[in-house]
């Protein structure tokens, strides 16, 4: 873990506790703490701004404050999501080729599914497999619970008879004589699109979580994604571990030099231009030197990898598995009309 | 913005990435033509840079913030080639990493926000841009109407591939299995916060992050502004001249045209009738609640009658499929002079006021002696090279 990481992803030490902060080790997991020896503070969610400016008044959260936050959860996810990647589990031990193939089945599969009882059977299935695999809730458990209620929200006007004719099976009011309300035709649509999202989302979740990213990017090559792609798909993974350091040191350094809240102004927008732009020289800069660092270590523009994938006996399982599963759960769709 | 798995069928999916592919190809080939082995590090970093772009809060006023997705003033700095192979892996990585934006849906949201959004908005940009020189308030301006473009044309992508999911993809009793909403529904719901909260979010990041890279590294836009950067200088003249791109109203005409083609499949999409087409014996009073035709519409329904092709055919109704391809062909012909001769309009009023001259150079806010600074950058070595020519 590079060390712009640790040293941004906590603001303890140079945020004074004062009335209304949160205390840094709030939602930590513990098991999460101690199997991947973490430490509490790293995943601990952050606490950027203190909830009272000097002058006793409660400070406003603005735009800076919500990009501190962003920038701490994205340095955040990816330390829990290698931790998480570290445990002994059931899908861990999977090699990343059979997990990457599986996964984009299982999401072929799902969305060739019609109907929303198959697809909470295959969601259960799946938070099962994670609960197998001893992936924590929290912060990877948000997402799937983000997503989908995103999806639901959505999903709730077309189940009126208003927007989509269709059946109403729930009258909630009446217009010219004729019963407007819930149609059974958006229900099973919003059904279908809550489980949908839901089990989707899910899987994807459950393999990148217990899969290594450097794992995940070499099965990418393994299957013949270019290997030019890979390599500045995993570089750029690292790259935006460092530069979310440089981002959060500028939004840090700026908002402790800030005694009231910066405001939605011109000034506001001419701090974000700045950062930005700042962020765009950086990144040239820090490209020259990498790119200087790795022609001393002899890079010649070919990209070699380490093979280190061997497909054993859990992956034979897992192959069967999914495949059984899947064809299971299309029969069953299509045994349902 | 990002389609996550499950709001699109699989066979959108599977086009969608076949239209995306031909892009990635040529984008891979035009950004190593131009940093050659550097490519691997420095697109990498450019992909960084595009995920962090995005998480960036931009401030608006009330005190409220929004997101901003920042592919356009990515193809405004790095150029659009390169802006596709960014934005895709930092799309990947989001798919990836925090589940933002579907893997099954990959090639959806690359085709939305790593082409249609920074080619439309780098386009918007260069045409309000013009020739003008790079210090000048109009290119900031024309960077902010780049990224409202280009955030409202991927809005406009968006609302067309989840609203046509429904027609697409339905069962038997016509619940839809896929994005339930229509084109109807999809077009306006994205239309009203594009146009003001997240058109308004990628403006003020577009320009404002022009305005500082020209304010204090004007070199880092050379590679993508050749023209306008040595127009800064007071050497500009000195080297070659500069022929100047003339954009041609036949060009102009036909791009026109082609366009209004590819948007053909839209039309035939569509169900129902045509809304306001419908003559008034046509119309469905009952379901209108009128017991009559308006006595406006009955009086100049048949005010203008003396149509070339009435009803898209010949005067009898006979050979009905050839009066229909003759009034298409005839259609597009007319829509394509029409565009050609107003082209040739603007092209004589701005002969008629000469040539353009470059605005001046403003002075740069730094606090010792102002410096006009030539920059030139040189990607394929590496190094970008800053000479100060004059310091004043």
């Amino acid at each position: 873990m590079p060390s712009d990481c640790t040293r941004s992803s906590t603001t303890e030490g140079f945020v004074p506790p004062v009335r209304g902060s949160r205390p840094v080790t709030g939602d930590t997991d513990p098991s999460l703490v101690e199997a991947a020896r973490v430490p509490a503070w790293l995943v601990a969610p952050e606490t950027h701004a203190p909830a009272y400016a000097p002058n006793g008044q409660r400070r406003r959260r603005g735009f800076l404050d919500a990009t501190a936050e962003q920038s701490a959860r994205v340095l955040r996810q990816v330390v829990v999501a290698d931790a998480t990647a570290a445990r002994p589990g059931l899908l861990q031990r999977l090699d990343p080729r059979t997990a990457v193939v599986a996964m984009l089945a299982v999401l072929v599969g799902l969305s060739l599914v019609h109907h929303a009882l198959v697809l909470l059977v295959a969601w259960v299935v799946v938070v099962g497999l994670a609960l197998a695999s001893r992936v924590p809730p929290g912060d990877l458990g948000r997402a799937w619970v983000a997503v989908p209620a995103f999806a639901a929200l959505v999903a709730v006007p077309v189940t009126l008879s208003v927007v989509r004719a269709g059946d109403v099976v729930v009258t909630l009011w009446t217009w010219h004589g004729v019963p407007q309300g819930l149609t059974a035709q958006g229900l099973v649509a919003a059904a279908l699109l809550v489980t949908r999202v839901g089990c989707s989302v899910s899987v994807v979740l459950l393999v990148t979580a217990t899969t290594s990213w450097t794992r995940l990017f070499a099965a990418l090559g393994a299957l013949g994604v270019p290997r030019v792609f890979v390599m500045v798909v995993s570089l750029a993974h690292r790259y935006l571990v460092l530069l979310t350091g440089v981002m959060a040191d500028m939004v840090t350094s700026r908002r402790v030099r800030t005694v009231a809240g910066v405001r939605h102004d011109r000034a506001g927008r001419a701090v974000l231009g700045a950062s930005v732009g700042a962020l765009v020289g950086k990144a040239h800069q820090m490209a020259d030197e990498v790119y200087q660092a790795m022609v001393a270590r002899g890079y010649r523009g070919r990209t070699l990898t380490l093979r280190l994938f061997r497909f054993g006996p859990a992956d034979l399982v897992a192959a069967v598995a999914v495949t059984a599963g899947l064809a299971g759960l299309l029969l069953w769709d299509g045994a349902l009309g | 913005m990002h389609v996550p798995d499950g709001y699109v069928s699989p066979q959108t999916c599977v086009v969608a990435l076949a239209a995306t592919v031909p892009f990635w190809v040529v984008a891979t080939r035009k950004v190593s033509d131009v940093v050659k082995t550097k490519d691997v590090p420095l697109l990498a970093m450019f992909a960084a840079l595009s995920f962090l772009v995005m998480m960036f809060n931009i401030p608006l006023p009330g005190g409220t913030s929004a997101h901003a997705v920042g592919a356009v003033v990515v193809a405004i700095v790095l150029g659009p080639w390169a802006a596709v192979v960014a934005l895709s892996v930092a799309l990947l990585l989001q798919a990836l990493v925090f589940g933002d934006g579907g893997v099954l849906a990959f090639g959806v949201n690359t085709l939305i926000l790593a082409v249609v959004m920074p080619f439309v908005g780098l386009a918007a940009y260069r045409l309000v841009a013009g020739r003008s020189a790079l210090t000048s308030r109009r290119r900031t301006v024309a960077a902010g109407v780049g990224g409202y473009v280009g955030i409202n044309a991927a809005g406009l992508a968006t609302a067309v591939f989840l609203g046509v999911q429904p027609m697409l993809f339905h069962t038997a009793d016509g619940t839809p299995l896929y994005s339930p909403y229509t084109l109807a529904q999809t077009l306006p719901a994205m239309a009203v916060p594009h146009l003001t909260l997240a058109g308004a979010a990628e403006a003020v990041l577009t320009a404002g992050v022009l305005a500082y890279l020209v304010r204090a590294a004007p070199g880092r836009l050379a590679a993508t502004h050749p023209d306008p950067v040595v127009a800064v200088g007071p050497s500009a003249g000195s080297g070659p001249p500069v022929r100047p791109r003339r954009v041609r109203p036949a060009t102009v005409a036909g791009g026109f045209v082609v366009a209004l083609v590819g948007l053909c499949p839209l039309g035939l999409l569509a169900p129902g009738e045509t809304f306001g087409e419908a003559a008034p014996e046509d119309l469905d009073l009952a379901g209108l609640g009128l017991r009559a035709v308006p006595e406006g519409m009955e009086r100049f329904a048949g005010f203008w009658s003396h149509t070339l092709i009435a009803d898209y055919g010949f005067g009898e109704g006979q050979n009905p499929v050839l009066g229909y391809w003759v009034s298409a062909l005839l259609g597009v012909a007319v829509v394509g002079v029409v565009v050609y001769l107003l082209g040739r309009v603007v092209e004589a009023v701005v002969a008629r006021r000469g040539p353009g001259q470059p605005e001046p150079p403003r002075g740069r806010t730094t606090d010792g002696p102002a410096e006009v600074v030539d920059g030139t950058i040189d990607l394929a070595a590496g190094d970008v090279q800053v000479a100060v020519t004059d310091a004043v």
